[in-house]
């Protein structure tokens, strides 16, 4: 349809190359410039604003600032100073990165998996349907900002007490701190003949579950929104044709989803690093109490390695994605 | 079976005839429907599925209780073992002493102002800026998707100390640096003539007016995909009836796209509302107090006993509590909106 539209502006185009240009611009032109008008406050904030503020944030990070006692500041270009100390004089950096990194890549898959499974099943018709719908945007709306960052303030604390009547009295804030303890998990799988490392994995998400939900309310929505919009008549014709209901979900519902994966992995990646309750953020703030060039520079490492990470992903999930043609 | 008979008909009246099917008995239907397979499954996987909900809900909503509970608590109760869930000893001086001590309704009413500001102002901008990037073809439109993705995707906590300094001596392009004479020696700034925008609602405001605050980039990302999913024709035709692209965009766009703004309006509002990042970064203290300051132990409550690490953090909690207590009014009534907008957002693209 493009492509006609172009072939007509180039019929359209050519007609006109004898005629004089007597009224201003085509309607085409004049629509460019209205779509300018509309992206302007973008543009120009992101000139004057955010572009200062990323050069800057680079800068600093090869720099040390000095501020002059009677206002103002001024740099000192000390080059890759900062970044070496963040990886070899700082003892904590390295660790925390590299663990900080590893949660990451451990929590993503749980995190689609579970929105995915959690939209599938508040898309079916039940009783109740709307309230269970709520109850589960909560998080989304509540335990963000202020709340997750008093939260992790109590967790601390309660990591370090570790108290189990702690629970009861309401001060503790996961709630569910231990469901299922590791033993009877092992106990379990002990005759699976599957890896420790796997039970562990399973273990900490049964453990972390407060923290997953907490943390894919805006998946949930994403893929509900996806689900939704895959036609009805799809589902119909594998009822026809006798399918059930676990091969519709891999050969149907699963495809139709499968960009809203990819959009939800990234997404949940972004959200995830800079979520208060990760480790490395956490480190790098208190860093930034005390020498905050440092925490610049570590947080633009850090970053980088998110980026790489959200690369990786995007390019391996990207093979994968079915996008169904549209007119 | 025995083969379907032919149905039988008879005449009523001149107009109006009768047909008698003949059916199965009732026990032969209430067998077949309720005794097979499938029939067994669907219950079976109904009732898993609603015991599976119940608990993720009571997951998410467990926590929220022992809040509340914890907020009525004396402090007698946290050194009693006794004590489940339900306060032996309630007291409403948790919440009298945070609402008195802390400033609560000052802090309110300044967070007030600044999530309402901000929440209208981001929901304005990002439409406007996703329907540009939707609806218009123009040079470097695909750049300017770019640059709000890239917004999105570098973290506000990366730019921190930057975007401080940035209020902290706020200008554009040097302007002000020019007009004030400032001077340069090198990499020196001498004489810095600059306005602090800290502890004002002018770096919020400044932010959300460019589409750079926290989250914008999803929004409009959001909004753009919202509106590729209107259909060209409606504004042909308005564009056609001599109506132009603004005239358009006000009296028929907008009317449009009022449950996604709803959507939009309640993200930045309620993520406006319990932000604490902003809010520690760009206010240092002094002058207008917002919400993340009264998260502290009133003086009246600092006291040295078995349980206070416990009761301190109740008392964060109660804060917390009592924090989130308008979102959740605001959450009732919206919530709906939530699911709808973004199911007509498309976002599926």
């Amino acid at each position: 349809m493009n492509k006609q539209a172009n072939l007509y502006d180039d019929i359209y185009d050519k007609k006109n190359i004898g005629k004089k240009k007597s009224r201003g611009a085509s309607l085409d032109k004049r629509k460019a410039r209205a779509g300018y008008v509309f992206v302007l406050p973008f543009i120009i904030s992101f000139i004057i604003i955010y572009l200062p503020i990323i050069i800057d944030s680079i800068t600093y990070s090869f720099n040390e600032i000095k501020i002059i006692p009677g206002g103002g500041y001024y740099l000192e270009f000390v080059g890759l100073q900062n970044y070496q100390e963040a990886f070899f004089e700082d003892p904590h950096f390295v660790q925390t990165l590299t663990s900080g990194i590893q949660q990451l890549i451990f929590d993503i898959p749980a995190i689609v998996i579970f929105s995915l499974f959690m939209a599938v099943l508040l898309n079916q018709k039940m009783i109740g349907r709307a309230a269970f719908r709520a109850i589960f945007f909560i998080p989304v709306i509540l335990s963000t900002g202020i709340v997750e960052s008093i939260d992790s303030q109590n967790n601390a604390f309660m990591n370090y007490m570790n108290s189990e009547d702690a629970i009861e009295t309401g001060a503790s804030t996961g709630g569910v701190t231990q469901i299922i303890s590791a033993v009877d998990f092992e106990n379990l799988f002990e005759n699976m003949k599957v890896g420790t490392e796997l039970v562990d994995y399973v273990i900490n998400l049964i453990n972390n579950i407060y923290n997953i939900i907490n943390r894919s309310g805006v998946q949930m929505l994403i893929f509900l929104a996806g689900l939704q919009s895959i036609s009805p008549a799809i589902y119909e014709s594998c009822e026809i044709d006798g399918a059930s209901a676990w091969e519709t979900f891999w050969k149907i519902t699963l495809p139709m989803v499968s960009p809203m994966i990819l959009v939800n992995t990234v997404y949940t990646v972004i959200d995830s690093f800079t979520s208060e309750s990760n480790s490395v953020m956490t480190y790098i703030q208190s860093v930034y109490t005390q020498n905050d060039v440092l925490s610049g520079a570590m947080s633009w490492v850090y970053f980088l390695l998110v980026i790489l990470i959200i690369g990786i992903v995007a390019g391996v999930l990207g093979t994968f994605v079915f996008y169904q043609k549209r007119d | 079976m025995n083969a379907q008979q032919a149905p039988k008909v008879t005449k009523e009246t001149k107009n109006k005839i009768r047909v008698d099917f003949e059916r199965t008995p009732l026990l032969q239907r209430i067998k077949a429907k309720y005794l097979s397979l499938n029939f067994l499954t669907n219950v079976v996987w109904a009732v898993f599925r609603f015991v599976l909900l119940i608990g993720i809900a009571y997951v998410i909503l467990y926590p929220f209780f022992s809040k509340i509970s914890g907020s009525f608590m004396s402090m007698d109760d946290f050194v009693d073992v006794t004590v489940k869930l339900i306060p032996k000893y309630p007291t409403l001086d948790t919440y009298a002493q945070i609402i008195t001590k802390n400033g609560y309704f000052s802090a309110l009413f300044n967070t007030l102002i600044l999530s309402v500001l901000c929440g209208l102002v981001q929901t304005f901008i990002c439409c406007i800026i996703g329907y540009g990037l939707a609806k218009f073809k123009f040079k470097g439109s695909k750049l300017i998707f770019a640059l709000v993705i890239l917004t999105m995707v570098v973290p506000h906590k990366t730019l921190q100390l930057s975007m401080f300094m940035h209020f902290k001596y706020f200008d554009i392009l040097g302007i002000f640096n020019f007009l004030g004479g400032g001077v340069f020696e090198g990499f020196k700034i001498l004489n810095f003539s600059s306005i602090n925008l800290l502890n004002s609602y002018w770096p919020l405001a400044l932010l959300s007016l460019g589409g750079l605050a926290f989250k914008n980039g999803l929004y409009i990302f959001m909004m753009r995909q919202f509106f590729r999913g209107v259909p060209d024709e409606l504004e042909e035709s308005a564009y056609i009836d001599g109506s132009g692209v603004f005239r358009t965009f006000i009296q028929i766009i907008l009317p449009l796209s009022i449950p996604m703004m709803i959507t939009i309006f309640l993200f930045s509002f309620s993520w406006q509302w319990t932000d604490n990042f902003y809010s520690t970064v760009f206010f240092t203290g002094t002058g207008i107090k917002l919400l993340p300051s009264i998260v502290k132990i009133p003086k009246g409550l600092d006291t040295v006993y078995a349980g206070q690490q416990l009761y301190e953090s109740a008392i964060r909690n109660t804060c917390g509590l009592l924090i989130i207590a308008p979102l959740v009014v605001v959450y009732l009534f919206c919530q709906r909106y939530l699911i709808q907008g973004i199911e007509r957002s498309g976002i599926v693209g």
